[in-house]
């Protein structure tokens, strides 16, 4: 049986709300705004987002994905494609 | 030039309107409906997963959606200091991180 996650991104601060739910983000790993973390589904994890429901956003979803995972995802096509390194280049030069 | 007022008069006035906006109202909705949203999410979750959570049940249990909410409660809550019992929802501290969509029966 294969088990599913929750993808859950912080939109709003916590800023001035009761300590609880500064708290609640920070056992779910949410240290900023639009931080996303992942974390299986369990009957535990709704609990604490339910405390924070109106702080996040939430998916399902089939995978977790890394830190670094996330932040490709955002990252806009640069418009340009490597074909060779420096370094692969001048291995040529010097090998002919 | 100097327009005498209230705020220029006295030294900390602060002029809160005494009615919401309309796109102070649609983003109301648009707040109640992603809440809405992050509970339905949770629910399909836990049920594909043979799960429940008591939080959620009693949510369901206990508040409207957005759709079956009466405008009244969606941009008013009840103030028993009030003449009419009721004050905008936008006096209510934090209130748009706060989920108040219940208010005393017959109010």
């Amino acid at each position: 049986m294969s088990f599913t996650y929750f993808r859950i991104t912080l939109l709003r601060s916590a800023i001035g709300l009761p300590r609880r739910s500064t708290d609640v983000l920070k056992a779910l790993g949410l240290k900023k705004r639009m931080a996303t973390v992942f974390h299986p589904v369990s009957p535990s994890v709704a609990g604490q987002i339910m405390r924070v429901k109106e702080l996040v956003s939430v998916q399902e979803v089939e995978q977790a994905l890394t830190k670094q995972q996330v932040h490709l995802e955002r990252k806009p096509d640069p418009g340009y494609y490597v074909e060779k390194s420096c370094v692969e280049e001048r291995g040529e030069m010097l090998g002919q | 030039m100097f327009k005498p007022t209230n705020a220029l008069f006295s030294g900390l006035l602060w002029k809160t309107p005494w009615r919401l906006s309309s796109p102070q109202k649609a983003r109301q909705r648009k707040r109640l409906r992603a809440v809405d949203r992050v509970v339905d999410t949770l629910s399909a979750a836990l049920e594909r997963n043979g799960h429940t959570t008591k939080a959620v049940n009693r949510w369901f249990a206990e508040m409207p959606r957005e759709e079956e909410m009466l405008p009244k409660d969606k941009y008013t809550l009840f103030d028993k200091k009030e003449k009419t019992y009721r004050k905008s929802i936008h006096k209510l501290p934090k209130w748009t991180r706060v989920s108040q969509r219940v208010n005393p029966p017959g109010f």
